[in-house]
Order: structure tokens, then C-alpha cells, then sequence
């Protein structure tokens, strides 16, 4: 194979101005930094929500009137609310048609010092019978159900609370607990929470500490029937029973989906006009090129060289242009992201992140789109460039 | 049967309400192994007229024969083709690629050919050898002397192995050792490879080291 081709040609074309092919991987490289960034942003928040109220498995969240916003603040957010209603709800809910089964939890908050031995933290305790939300994690990382006086703690509270993994006991409202393992993580709210069974929450009332009564639970989970749409379900449920506030899945998150609506727009006009802006320089930049390498092609023109060759070799120049710039931008783009992260509290607070499969797709259509852009900016100074007559372009000055 | 047959070639320009012909009816054989210089004054059409032969210009009216072959009616690729192939170009201004080295501008020609991989390395360095500059294989234009650069130029020029050789002007701004040196090369090439020689010059000195001299006037070519 020749080494010697049309693409060297293009490479040392590139060399031979090194700050202007610099200037232009700068600019595309910024464009798709924004871009990685904007759209890691968007889709690492919008698929955490609908991960997390998929993972929750329940169609409905059944809450008292008024505590919807708990509720979301509960299960995405990590917030630390308390919320209770009768647990007579729970029959007057089964009755409703189209569900199918529920489940119900009550939350608790401990406080260091007043209550418990261990840093403030969020307790969920749950009704080991009928519970869908809990045991499919408590199966998969326990391998069997959780004992009176046991608790287990959610995958980022095991952090937060400072705890080895295992065997760690801890008083909670005047009961010692002894904390027998950790969930895997479900990426939802719940990851920061310790789980314990109802039967606790008897003593925990008794103890006269905490805030709940007997009869109170918080929230209850339902199912519908498969061939029923979940939003008519919650909306007769609401009807017949006006203490209870109703989310349906599809709902979920909806106080976050409009902020990031709003937070897509401002992303969306200023990666509109950075790529505008950007479009505009290559054009500048690649029709003085043109102008200045005239001559040079008109020579190429008249040593043989056909249209199709000053096409391919400009596109390559184009091409190495955007690929450089948009590799330089997928990392600062990536690395940003990782970077301010913690620094978003929409982020932070439903624990936002990205999959490897999620960030791939992501870094190549931002190699995609900042080669598009040069190709964009590029195309018609080449056009005008090969169908120069080779006698005008060598006289062209 | 001859390399090239010109019959009736006419170029005409016009600007605003202004004609101009520069070149004027010309017609012309050229036989494999001739070396023709044209002479005349600027703006006779000399250059008109080579750039047309070399299929960088197309002609008003008029026909270039090339195997029986008018490339006026070739489309821009088969164009391309046939000065790829067929011809070798010899501007009269420093014609190298500043951002490649000797050896790179040589094999120029060859990227741009349908087998492209025929020229390969030690082609271009034998060429660099018959133009006497065998150490001067990785040199930019920058680093070398006008006289130089027309060598390696000759060099490109002659790398696909070309039948007509059209050199325009190629020692205009030579100073007159360095012309003889090219004039040498040229008479070496067209005897021990038979290429022919189109030579635009506006020297009568040089142009009688040629086989066959003409004169252009006004469009207008006549045998001297």
C-alpha cells in the first residue's frame, strides 16, 4: 500500500496552519461539550425518574390529601417527611375496582440524640406479608426475610450512616435494632433509607418517642388490574376517597419532568445558536481557505486530479477537524458532567446518573453532530471550489 | 498515426462588449519524440493555446485529437484522465505544493491516477535522480531554489509517463545557468524517453535548442 495519499495530503494541509486548526477544534470542541453536558444532564435526570418509578413497581402511590409533594420528595428526592393516614384506607383502596393488590409503609425520621444512636436517617417499615416494593431487593441481597428486631439498610445509608456492612446494632426510639445487611441499590429514594418489618413498629409507638400513632400508615402502593389504564383507576380512587391523594406511575416525577422541560428549552436555543455560530466559522474559516489554496488547486486539477479528489480532500480535512474537535469535546463534555454533578441539586437528589450503554449513545452522537456541523460549515466553500475551471483557479490570486 | 492533431482551434474571450481571440484558428500535428518551442510576445495567446492542448481550458470552437480522440468533448472526469495520463504540466511560476516534500510533490500525480499505487517510492527518487536532485528527497520548496523547484517540477511532470510534456514559461525567472540546466534535461528526457516537448518561451536562445521552432502572433502560429 502507498503511504503516500490523499489523506496525507489533508493531514499536512491541517499542519501547516496549526492555530487556525486549533481555533476550529476549539470551537467544535466547545459546541460539543455543551451539547455531551446539556444532554447528559436531560437524560440522566429524566431516565433516573422514570427508572426509579418503574422500580418501584406499583401503577398507583395512594398518600393523605396534600402530601403528593412528600411523597415524590420521599421516593426520588431522599427527603426526610413524615406523612400518615388511617390505616382503614387500605381496605376502602382494595375495594375500588380495577386494583388489583397493594402494599403500604410508614416512615419514620430518627433524630440523633433525641430518639436514636445513629446519624438522622429515614426508616421505612413495611408490611413483609403483602410487599412487592421491598422484598424482590431483600430476596436478591439478603436471601431471606428480616426477624423482629432487625433492619437492614438501603445501599447509600450504609454510607451515610457511617456503618460497617454487617451486625451492627443501633437503638432506635428505645429498641435496639441489630442492622443485618445492605440493599443492593434500586435508585430510588428508598436506597437511603433502613427498612424494618411492621411488627417493630409497635414497640417504636410504644416507646411514646416518635411521632406516630397506632392505626397510622404513610403511604400505600397499588397494582391495577392489566387490561385497566392506571390513570382512571387513581382518578375514581380519588373520587371515593377524598383523604387520599393519588400518583399514578406515569405521573411520577412530574414536578421534575416541568423544571426539566423548561432547563431542555434554555439547552436547547443555546446549543441552536452555538451551532449557528459554529456552522458560520467553519464556512469563514474554509472559504478563506478555498480562496487561499486556489492556486494549489488549480494545480491538483491540472496534474489530474478530478473533482471528486478536491471533494474527498477537503472532506477529509473536515472530517479530522470535527473529530478531533468532538473527541476533545466528548471527554470535557463527560468529564464536566461527572464533574458539576454534585453541584445540581435536581441531580443530586434523585441520585441522577448515566449508563455506560446511555453514555456511549451520547458520546457518539456528539461525534456525529460535530462532524455534521464542519461538514455543514464546510460545504459550500467546497463546492465552489471544485467547480472552479483549473486555468481560473491557478490565475486566482 | 500522429500523437496530436489540432485542427481549427479557436479561443475567444470576451469581455463586456469587448472579443478578444487569442487563439485564432490554429491547426497543428505533433509527431511522438518532437520538441516544439513557440515563441512570442506576451499576450500572443501562448499560453491559451497550451492550456487548451492540456485540457485545462476548453476552446471556443476547434478539435484536440489524442488517439482519435477530441478531449474538447470529454466529460470532466475523462478529462482529468487524460491530463493525468496523457500530460505533463510545467507552469511558469513555482508550481510545488509548499506543504510537501520533494518526493511527495513528485508522487502527486500518482494519488490522483485510477492505479494509484503505481508510483511508488523509488520511482519518484529515480526521477529525483535524472533531474540531479538525489539529495533532496525530503527537502520543502522552502528549502530549495527556484532552479530546483522547476527540476522537481520536471520530475512531477514526467512521473506517470506522460506523452506530451507541456512546459510553459518554465525558466522565465532562471537565471541563465540554471535555464541551460533545464534546457538539458528537457533535450535528455524527449531523446532517451521520446516524450514530447510543447515549450513556451519568449527566449529565441532557448527555443532554438528545440527541434522545431514557431512563432505566435496575435492568435496566429506560423513555422519559423
Amino acid at each position: 500500500m502507498n503511504k503516500f495519499n490523499i489523506l496525507t495530503v489533508a493531514l499536512k494541509n491541517l499542519k501547516r496552519k496549526t492555530f487556525r486548526t486549533g481555533v476550529l477544534v476549539f470551537a467544535i470542541g466547545l459546541l460539543v461539550t455543551l451539547l455531551i453536558f446539556a444532554t447528559s444532564f436531560t437524560i440522566s435526570v429524566s431516565s433516573s425518574l422514570k427508572k426509579a418509578s418503574n422500580r418501584l413497581g406499583a401503577d398507583l402511590i395512594i398518600v393523605p390529601e396534600g402530601a403528593r409533594g412528600f411523597a415524590e420528595e420521599f421516593l426520588l428526592e431522599s427527603k426526610n417527611t413524615s406523612f400518615y393516614m388511617p390505616q382503614e384506607v387500605i381496605e376502602r383502596v382494595k375495594r375500588i375496582e380495577g386494583i388489583v393488590t397493594t402494599t403500604h409503609q410508614t416512615y419514620l425520621s430518627s433524630i440523633s440524640g433525641l430518639c436514636c444512636d445513629i446519624v438522622p436517617t429515614r426508616i421505612v417499615a413495611f408490611n413483609q406479608d403483602t410487599d412487592f416494593i421491598i422484598s424482590p431487593w431483600l430476596e436478591k441481597s439478603f436471601g431471606r426475610k428480616l426477624e423482629k428486631g432487625e433492619a437492614i439498610a438501603g445501599f447509600g445509608t450504609s454510607e451515610n450512616l457511617g456503618l460497617g456492612l454487617l451486625d451492627i446494632e443501633a437503638t432506635l426510639f428505645n429498641n435496639r435494632f441489630s442492622i443485618v445487611g445492605v440493599l443492593e441499590k434500586t435508585g430510588t429514594g428508598l436506597d437511603n433509607a433502613l427498612f424494618m418489618t411492621e411488627e417493630n413498629l409497635k414497640s417504636i409507638i410504644d416507646s411514646g418517642n416518635s411521632p406516630i400513632k397506632k392505626g397510622e400508615i404513610s403511604i400505600i402502593f397499588a397494582k391495577v388490574n392489566p387490561g385497566s389504564d392506571p390513570d382512571y383507576v387513581g382518578r375514581v380512587l380519588e373520587g371515593n376517597i377524598v383523604e387520599v391523594d393519588v400518583v399514578a406511575r406515569s405521573n411520577m416525577g412530574g414536578k421534575f419532568l416541568s423544571i426539566l422541560a423548561d432547563i431542555n428549552k434554555i439547552f436547547l436555543i443555546t446549543i441552536l445558536l452555538s451551532s449557528v455560530l459554529t456552522v458560520f466559522l467553519v464556512w469563514a474559516i474554509f472559504s478563506a481557505i478555498a480562496n487561499e489554496r486556489s492556486k494549489e488547486i488549480g494545480i491538483m486539477r491540472a496534474l489530474g486530479a478530478k473533482e471528486t479528489h478536491i471533494v474527498k480532500l477537503f472532506f477529509l480535512e473536515v472530517l479530522v477537524l470535527g473529530l478531533l474537535g468532538s473527541l476533545v469535546g466528548v471527554f470535557s463534555g463527560t468529564y464536566l458532567s461527572a464533574l458539576l454533578a454534585g453541584s445540581f441539586t435536581l441531580v443530586k437528589n434523585i441520585s441522577a446518573s448515566l449508563g455506560v450503554a446511555e453514555q456511549i449513545a451520547i458520546a457518539i452522537m456528539g461525534l456525529v453532530v460535530g462532524c455534521g456541523i464542519c461538514v455543514a460549515g464546510a460545504m459550500l466553500p467546497i463546492n465552489r471550489i471544485k467547480k472552479m475551471e483549473p486555468l481560473l483557479a491557478i490565475k486566482e490570486e | 498515426m500522429s500523437l496530436l492533431e489540432i485542427k481549427k482551434l479557436t479561443k475567444s474571450f470576451t469581455v463586456g462588449d469587448t472579443s478578444t481571440t487569442a487563439v485564432d484558428n490554429i491547426s497543428l500535428i505533433v509527431e511522438k519524440g518532437d520538441f516544439l518551442s513557440i515563441v512570442g510576445h506576451s499576450g500572443s495567446g501562448k499560453t491559451t493555446f497550451v492550456s487548451i492542448i492540456g485540457g485545462i481550458l476548453k476552446p471556443t470552437s476547434g478539435e484536440v485529437l489524442i488517439d482519435n480522440t477530441d478531449i474538447c468533448s470529454l466529460n470532466d472526469d475523462l478529462l482529468s484522465e487524460y491530463r493525468n495520463i496523457k500530460i505533463g504540466f510545467m507552469f511558469q511560476f513555482a508550481s510545488l505544493l509548499p506543504m510537501l516534500t520533494a518526493k511527495e510533490n513528485i508522487l502527486l500525480p500518482g494519488i490522483f491516477g485510477s492505479n494509484s499505487h503505481r508510483n511508488g517510492e523509488d520511482k519518484a527518487i529515480e526521477y529525483l535522480n535524472i533531474v540531479g536532485l538525489h539529495d533532496k528527497v525530503n527537502s520543502y520548496p522552502s528549502q530549495l531554489s527556484g532552479g530546483q523547484q522547476r527540476r522537481v517540477a520536471i520530475a512531477r511532470a514526467l512521473i506517470n509517463n506522460p506523452d506530451i510534456l507541456l512546459a510553459d514559461e518554465p525558466t522565465g525567472d532562471l537565471d541563465e545557468e540554471t535555464e541551460k540546466d533545464i534546457m538539458d534535461i528537457f533535450t535528455k528526457i524527449n531523446t532517451e524517453k521520446k516524450v514530447s516537448i510543447i515549450l513556451i518561451t519568449h527566449n529565441t536562445d532557448l527555443a532554438k535548442m528545440s527541434k522545431k521552432m514557431l512563432r505566435m502572433s496575435h492568435g496566429k502560429l506560423e513555422e519559423v
